[in-house]
């Protein structure tokens, strides 16, 4: 169940930016990594490179030992990768149920014809996130911020990753909303899943990682216990903006 | 979103009506039902590719074209019973469609229409010159093999062939694949994002398309009895096709059906006081207005009316 | 072969007048402006009501056809453009319906049948056994000079300025205070009055009839596609490239097949390189 993602000398340059500089992770299976850094240090830039919609220039990422790097998008989520984004990208004319729909469907063209959807695991898909029964019908132009990240965080499931990407989940939830994705992350740690989570909220964020990595202009400065990287001096230099 | 009886329930009283049609309204009013229903079929067709996933395409006629002129062909200058070119022809337009096209579905969103016109432009040039002998040239063929005599008869398969495609495609976009081409209109990166390959859906949502286009062509053609580039590969022509999708509803089987009716039938009534090419202007300028005001179509603003009657009853 | 030179640069100047307009809507606003055709069909069937059947001055005849071409390109913009909202794809349906809409409309008043305009400037001139009209030969000249007043424009003026601002990053340019409705008024406006115009030009060289508005469009597409979006110096080199292309084709190949090549030209640009030959880089 559990995921091991390697991560070596990633390098990924925009014309003159280096947006990853030489970038290397291991994730051991089932532990849960928190990557911080401050507003355009490269995080998003990552998980993009992790989940091939942007090409790396050079290095290497591998899960189980599966190089990702020749896999399109779909291919590195049927191999056990997921991610969510940072702006929830519903589809816009179709239900909570039918969101979730999407994400389940096998990529499969004659199993999408032959067999109908599940609603049961719909249902429960939407419920663990804590979206309410009567919820499952309504329209993502209906929905708050709140739902709509949960909604992200179900679609993402639905597609049975082993490990999950989660790109700053909290922004925008309210403190009840927080602890309730914040239990569901811990439930699924417990149940093995591997994480790599961004976040600016660093104190929703300290008690869901066994271990924090940071980055600063793409380049990472600190790895090891969440204490120890918040108090590494250049962490410290970087938030405040040098 | 599932199927319900009173689906299969409203399709059976949908062809039951249609098919009664003959015994009540005159032979000319059949006449036009014809042609709406072939127009429903190009229709059904387009929005099979664009009203779902959102890849507009200019250049129908395209396909369309394939299969009119590969039935055209084969029958007037090899002497090919029907029933082996018509299948022959959707095959064609298929393959030949997907050969031409593949490379340009990574194309996305304007260039993607754009290209599809070029195409439509080019065919329509090429068929004039290459091998006139085969295809007629600028005029075109005549005198082509009729599939039926008399309107009552072209009525009929006319009818049974719109609703046999409406009612498959119907039942195919109720699927979870139907439900995945139309996630491709609204945010294709989401539907990457999910695990779905969307290419090959793309390609499933164009091979699709392409059966309709080249079926319809082929037997629009065995209808007419003869094939002109120049009403075929025009401008109007796709015009006439996407506002007839996009006025019923793209996005749904019915729309495009309620929309070729709809425009088909405007035509045919302003005829007395329009008779030329300039009745267009009002059909073209009703269309941009109700575009304008929903381009959700007429099924959406019937759907509201029924839902704003349903809240006033209760 | 000389014949071919002369032919071809003709063509191509007339061919960058007919593009840059579309192209420069195309590049301020990101918006395919599928009725752009009608504004060459509008100013060709203008120019012929005023300067032939009115009689008017011809110089009055282009004038009032490019006045017209900018009224429809402002209207067009306030009542198509503006309510969809940078919805690219309805706003290439409806003006593509609105451009079946005109042709109707131009049927309406002046019939079905093509009508011949006459030359503006009488007369022929022989070079090396080839005749030039005059006619031809003044469009190819104003086209360029409308085309060195609009890059003159773009560059040093202020307007001008704002539109290439807009062009690059329209949401940069309206933190720097650029009004951004009121420059796409401007490209509208100017785009209109050079449809117009390029369609006296255009009307003149070959005849006027009510679908002679998909010819150019197609040929603005073509230049906006292997151009890139946007610089007038790329509309240039690819109004020559498509010119040329079509001169030659018809002589040493077959006239008919004159307008293969540029669909040929489009399709593969656009299969092999999905965002335009030379991408883009400024007005």
């Amino acid at each position: 169940m559990s995921a091991h993602l390697s991560i070596r000398n990633l390098i990924k340059r925009f014309g003159g930016l280096t947006a990853t500089n030489d970038f290397s992770l291991e994730i051991t299976p089932g532990s849960s990594v928190g990557l911080i850094g401050p507003n355009g240090a490269g995080k998003t830039t990552i998980f993009s490179q992790i989940m091939g919609e942007v090409r790396q220039d050079s290095g290497q990422i591998a899960l189980d030992g599966l190089e990702l790097t020749p896999l399109a998008t779909a291919r590195r989520i049927r191999a056990g990768v997921s991610r969510t984004y940072q702006v929830p990208r519903p589809f816009a004319e179709m239900s909570v149920a039918e969101n979730i729909r999407v994400g389940l469907m096998p990529d499969n063209i004659w199993s999408m014809i032959a067999q109908g959807p599940d609603p049961d695991r719909e249902l429960e898909l939407a419920l663990s996130v804590g979206f309410t029964k009567d919820q499952l019908e309504k329209l993502p132009s209906e929905l708050s911020m709140g739902d709509l990240r949960k909604l992200e965080m179900a679609r993402t499931m639905a597609t049975g990753p082993r490990m999950m990407l989660l790109d700053e989940v909290f922004a925008g939830l309210t403190v009840g909303e927080i602890a309730m994705i914040s239990g569901l992350v811990q439930q699924m740690r417990a149940d093995g899943m591997t994480f790599l989570i961004v976040s600016h909220d660093l104190k929703a964020l300290e008690p869901l990682i066994d271990r924090a990595v940071a980055i600063n202009h793409g380049t990472l400065i600190a790895d090891g216990p969440y204490d120890e990287v918040m108090n590494d001096a250049a962490v410290r230099a970087s938030y405040l903006g040098t | 979103m599932g199927l319900r009886w009173y689906h299969f329930a409203l399709w059976a009283a949908f062809a039951a009506g249609m098919f009664l049609l003959p015994e009540i309204v005159p032979r000319g009013t059949l006449r036009t039902i014809i042609f709406a229903n072939f127009l429903a079929i190009f229709a059904i067709s387009w929005d099979t590719l664009s009203g779902r996933t959102g890849y507009v395409s200019f250049g129908h006629p395209f396909l369309i074209g394939i299969g009119a002129y590969t039935t055209a062909i084969l029958t007037k200058r090899f002497d090919v019973p029907v029933e082996i070119s018509i299948p022959l022809a959707v095959l064609m337009t298929m393959v030949g469609g997907l050969i031409v096209l593949l490379p340009a579905l990574r194309i996305k969103g304007s260039y993607f229409a754009l290209v599809t016109l070029a195409m439509m432009e080019l065919m329509y040039q090429l068929v004039q010159v290459i091998r006139p002998d085969l295809t007629g040239g600028t005029r075109g063929m005549s005198g082509l093999p009729t599939l039926t005599r008399g309107a009552v008869n072209g009525f009929y398969m006319s009818t049974a062939l719109m609703l046999s495609i409406a009612f498959t495609t119907w039942l195919l976009m109720k699927t979870r694949l139907g439900t995945a081409l139309s996630a491709i209109g609204m945010n294709e990166e989401a539907v990457a994002g999910s695990g779905l390959s969307v290419t090959r859906l793309k390609l499933v949502a164009f091979t699709a398309s392409a059966f309709t286009a080249g079926l319809g062509g082929a037997v629009y053609v065995h209808y007419l009895g003869s094939i002109a580039p120049r009403a075929l590969f025009d401008i109007n022509f796709v015009f006439t096709i996407i506002v007839a999708a996009l006025i019923g509803g793209a996005g749904t089987t019915i729309g495009p059906i309620l929309g070729a009716f709809f425009l088909t039938f405007l035509l045919e009534y302003l005829r007395p006081w329009l008779p030329g090419a300039e009745r267009y202007l009002i059909y073209g300028g009703v269309a941009l207005v109700l575009y304008m005001y929903q381009p959700k179509g007429l099924i959406y603003l019937m759907g509201q009316a029924v839902r704003r009657v349903r809240k006033g009853a209760a | 072969m000389l014949q071919v030179l002369i032919q071809g640069l003709l063509l191509s100047g007339l061919y960058a007048l007919i593009a840059v307009g579309f192209t420069l809507v195309f590049s301020v606003g990101r918006v395919l402006n599928l009725a752009y055709g009608a504004y060459l069909l509008i100013g060709g069937y203008a120019y012929f009501y005023f300067a032939q059947s009115l009689g008017l001055p011809k110089f009055a005849g282009v004038l009032l056809a490019g006045i017209l071409g900018c009224v429809i390109g402002l209207v067009k913009y306030r009542l198509i453009v503006k309510p969809l909202k940078g919805d690219q794809v309805a706003i290439e349906i409806a003006t593509l319906i609105l451009a079946v809409v005109l042709q109707s409309a131009v049927i309406l008043v002046f019939g079905d049948s093509s009508k011949i305009l006459l030359p503006i400037i009488p007369g022929v001139e022989r070079v090396a056994g080839a005749a030039i009209p005059y006619s031809n030969l003044f469009a190819a000249v104003a086209s360029w000079v409308i085309l060195l007043a609009l890059w003159w424009f773009v560059k040093t003026t202020h307007t001008g300025r704002a539109m290439q601002a807009v062009s690059m990053d329209a949401k940069g340019a309206a933190i720097s205070g650029v009004d951004a409705d009121r420059i796409n008024m401007i490209t509208w406006a100017i785009s209109g009055t050079l449809g117009a115009v390029a369609g006296v030009f255009f009307a003149s060289y070959t005849q006027l009839y009510p679908g002679m508005w998909v010819a150019p469009l197609i040929i603005a597409v073509a230049v906006v596609i292997v151009g890139g979006i946007g610089s007038i110096i790329g509309t240039l080199i690819v109004a020559h490239i498509v010119g040329f292309l079509e001169v030659m084709t018809s002589a040493f190949i077959a006239p008919e097949l004159r307008g293969v090549f540029t669909m040929i030209l489009i399709i593969g640009i656009l299969v092999l390189r999905p965002k335009g030959l030379f991408g883009r880089e400024e007005i």
